[in-house]
């Protein structure tokens, strides 16, 4: 039987939980062995095969047209959708925004910074993807697995990552449940 | 005795016992939010909902009381999806950001109820709605993103504490926790005790200085008790690597069953004065570091040349107490005397020496009044934590008469506040008295004697005949008549069959008065003058009293100006980090114990003496309960 493959893909996060995936350091070899490891940001591969994959893993919340194009993808081409991190999860820091309309946001991000000068300008070009409220990906797409975190322990994420590579939906709960 | 089966399991209660305690006394866990074992159940949270047998819908198990034959499921599919969307609904009420809350990670109950559910995710999102931050407060935080609406606060500050600051505006998701009619906190009627901190389930309320600090399983707890004032509060020290990181009412608390007050749970954080870290000596005009041994040597030397006085603090333990009593009686002091001179005490001494044996009461018989009579001093501020006894049990109608020469934080609380002159007031609880034995109907006469309204007195007067359980607390800040005024208060008491209880100053003043060492200053022919300061916060008016000493050697924690003007300065621990034991107001033997170790070079109170007397070829004897031994205004119980 073939190895069950697997494609991760960031959004509005901080690429944190992808750093504590690789936190699981050595342990990646066991991994490997287990699961065909297909495209990732940190890989060449850039976007899930169009065949699909086993198991599609997504960092972040999402804040525009592109993460949910992205989103959408994800999860058409991945039999199993996980939610990795507290923005995937919950929408985490990029979604304290949504207290703000978007034009205070880019305004305070582009034109009232301290260091902007006054050509500061707020990005306006039809190649750019329009924002959106910040979401949780499951408020866009089905989930169906969480992995709730701040970033998700490498622990949790190898236990849970090896559980889906033999077949298993991880079950988070006592030590491996943590929201922070 | 009411029979019930509750998971297959057959119980018997008391009548009126909730189903959710009778499934505790059963060993049965039902998850909850709103309720706390201190407050009266409120069943707001929703989250202990059980299925009863026969009932329509599920039931929350903390208001419902248990009867016979009853039939409770607590862990069913039905159930245990109600928990989760009674959790679901109070996640998408407000903002919870979990991975940047302090409480998060154990400390946060409502993290904890969804954890022991297995929610990995929310299932409904919060619809975004900023909710304000209220850190008006010196202490205190309020952070309503985080509020669940559970009102433990809301119950802890009246049911507790009796001040009912605390209170909710509007209804449904719009319901607010608020102060007053809406005062920021730190403009409103809160007194910063904090009982509302230790309640709060999330990190709604939190207090600034425990903050990101130290989760409650990375912290060290330390049992030991407030020496705030002469109340003796059982509290939990929190420590984390010899850092003070919370101060929390113990519960199980003989004195004050888990309440604090702000002196004890806030104060300790907000200590301002430098501390003493180096023994020092004064050579040549100036203060210069030394060792322990040529310090204390040269404290001995001077304290052997010539006639010495002594003063201590009532903070001491009697441990320290006794051995500088015994240092001091080895260099011929007549008298020891201390910080508050026996200001506090004298009155109920006076009074104790005229009748054989003890006249006051303990806390437990006086909490237990219904009726009481407050005088001598504001103990809203003096006495914090006996003011929440007396506040907590107006609203169940037991009436408080005040008598009072200025106004005090009681008069929006009492009953009956009758605003006396000064010198008018031993006169006025005569008249009390009077008036009580009399069982008149004139009071006109006495009302204009004293310009007090005549219904008012009726009223008071009224109640004290009708009680049949009077407390009389009498305060600490009576004026020089106050012998004669405590003698009024107790001929009243004993008029109405009541009892009464007088509330001293510190927490070893009794001790003091024990150990004969709560006497008045006198220094007027001493060459060398001890003064064993430990920690206590010195007034300006006490310290004039050294401006012209001689030779003072200081044994103290901080920095005063009797440290800069002194001789010899010997540094020694504060409450935090020494134990011993220490008499309270109402006379109960209380033990303290370290949360904290010292800074090396200083040393405990007990230590410093024992070497001070080393250098004097003295040893001590360390027997201060002999002292308990002999009569007392209260009965001494260890």
């Amino acid at each position: 039987m073939a190895k069950p493959t697997v494609a991760s893909d960031w959004l509005a996060g901080c690429a944190g939980c992808h750093m504590s995936f690789l936190d699981i350091d050595e342990r990646i070899a066991q991994l490997i062995e287990l699961v065909d490891l297909r495209a990732t940001p940190i890989t060449d591969l850039k976007h899930p095969d169009k065949e699909g994959v086993t198991v599609g893993i997504l960092e972040g919340g999402i804040n525009n047209t592109y993460n949910e194009e992205v989103a959408k993808q994800m999860r058409e081409r991945s039999q199993i959708l996980v939610a990795l991190g507290d923005c995937a999860v919950f929408g985490g820091v990029p979604a304290m925004r949504n207290f703000f309309t978007l034009e205070e946001s880019l305004s305070r991000a582009y034109v009232e910074t301290p260091s902007t000068d006054e050509s500061g300008k707020i990005p306006s070009s039809p190649e750019l993807a329009v924002m959106t409220r910040v979401r949780a990906v499951h408020e866009v797409v089905p989930v169906d697995v969480f992995i709730p975190g701040c970033p998700p322990d490498a622990d949790i994420i190898f236990f849970a990552l090896t559980e889906l590579a033999q077949g298993r939906i991880p079950k988070l709960e006592h030590t491996n449940l943590m929201w922070n | 005795m009411i029979n019930l089966t509750i998971d297959g399991k057959s119980i018997e209660v008391k009548e009126g016992t909730t189903v959710l305690n009778a499934a505790r006394q059963a060993g049965i866990e039902i998850p909850t939010l709103c309720d706390h074992p201190q407050l009266t159940p409120y069943g707001g949270c929703r989250l202990c909902l059980v299925e009863v047998e026969g009932a329509r819908t599920l039931q929350p198990s903390c208001t419902m009381p248990v009867s016979n034959n009853m039939v409770v499921k607590t862990d069913t599919e039905k159930i245990r999806e109600a928990r989760k969307f009674v959790l679901t609904m109070i996640f998408s009420e407000r903002n919870h950001f979990c991975p940047y809350c302090q409480v998060s990670g154990g400390d946060c109950e409502l993290q904890n109820s969804a954890y022991d559910e297995g929610m990995t995710h929310w299932p409904i999102q919060p619809n975004w709605k900023p909710y304000p931050v209220d850190a008006s407060h010196p202490f205190i935080v309020l952070e309503h993103n985080r509020c669940i609406l559970c009102r433990r606060c809301v119950r802890a500050c009246g049911e507790l504490v009796g001040n009912f600051t605390l209170g909710f505006e509007e209804r449904g998701a719009d319901s607010t926790l608020v102060a007053d009619l809406g005062l920021p906190l730190g403009e409103s009627s809160c007194i910063g005790c904090g009982t509302c901190v230790q309640v709060c389930p999330t990190g709604s309320l939190i207090d600034r200085w425990s903050a990101y600090q130290g989760k409650e399983t990375e912290v060290d707890v330390t049992k030991t008790i407030c020496l705030g004032c002469s109340v003796g509060c059982s509290v939990d020290v929190l420590t984390r690597d010899n850092r003070l990181v919370r101060i929390e009412g113990d519960w199980e608390g003989k004195i004050n069953q888990g309440v604090l007050c702000e002196v004890g749970r806030f104060f300790p954080f907000d200590e301002k004065r430098d501390r003493v870290l180096t023994p020092l000596v004064r050579k040549d005009g100036n203060l210069k570091a030394a060792t322990w041994d040529d310090a204390i040597s040269a404290a001995a030397d001077l304290a052997k040349s010539g006639k010495v006085a002594a003063v201590a603090s009532t903070r001491l333990s009697m441990e320290a107490l006794q051995a500088f009593k015994e240092v001091c009686e080895s260099l011929g002091v007549a008298s020891v005397a201390s910080t508050e001179e026996g200001f506090a005490t004298q009155a109920a001494e006076a009074y104790a020496k005229k009748s054989s044996k003890p006249f006051e009461s303990k806390l437990e018989v006086i909490k237990d009044s219904d009726c009481y009579l407050v005088l001598g001093e504001d103990i809203t501020k003096d006495h914090q934590v006996v003011s929440f006894f007396v506040k907590r049990a107006i609203p169940a109608g037991t009436p408080v008469i005040q008598v009072a020469s200025e106004p005090s934080g009681l008069d929006n609380f009492a009953n009956f506040s009758f605003l006396v002159e000064e010198g008018k007031s031993v006169d006025f609880v005569n008249e009390l008295k009077d008036l009580l034995r009399a069982n008149t109907s004139n009071y006109e006469a006495s009302a204009k004697k004293f310009g007090v309204s005549a219904d008012l007195l009726k009223d008071a007067v009224q109640a004290m005949a009708g009680s049949a359980k009077l407390g009389v607390i009498f305060g600490s800040r009576s004026d020089a008549a106050g012998s004669n005024l405590l003698e009024a208060a107790a001929s009243l008491a004993a008029e109405a069959k009541g009892k009464l209880v007088t509330t001293k100053g510190n927490i070893n003043s009794l001790g003091a008065v024990q150990l004969g060492v709560n006497n008045p200053i006198d220094i007027k022919d001493a060459e060398v003058v001890l003064l064993a300061l430990g920690d206590e916060e010195l007034t300006q008016q006490f310290m004039k009293k050294f401006d012209k000493a001689k030779n003072l050697v200081v044994l103290s924690s901080y920095v005063s100006p009797l440290t800069v003007n002194a001789a010899v300065v010997l540094p020694v621990s504060n409450w935090l980090e020494q134990g011993g034991h220490f008499v309270n107001f109402d006379g109960h033997v209380l033990e303290a114990k370290a949360a904290l170790v010292a800074d090396d070079g200083v040393f405990t109170n007990v230590d410093a003496f024992t070497q001070f007397a080393a250098k004097l070829d003295q040893t001590i004897s360390a027997n201060w309960k002999d002292a308990l031994k002999s009569s007392s205004v209260v009965e001494i119980t260890m």
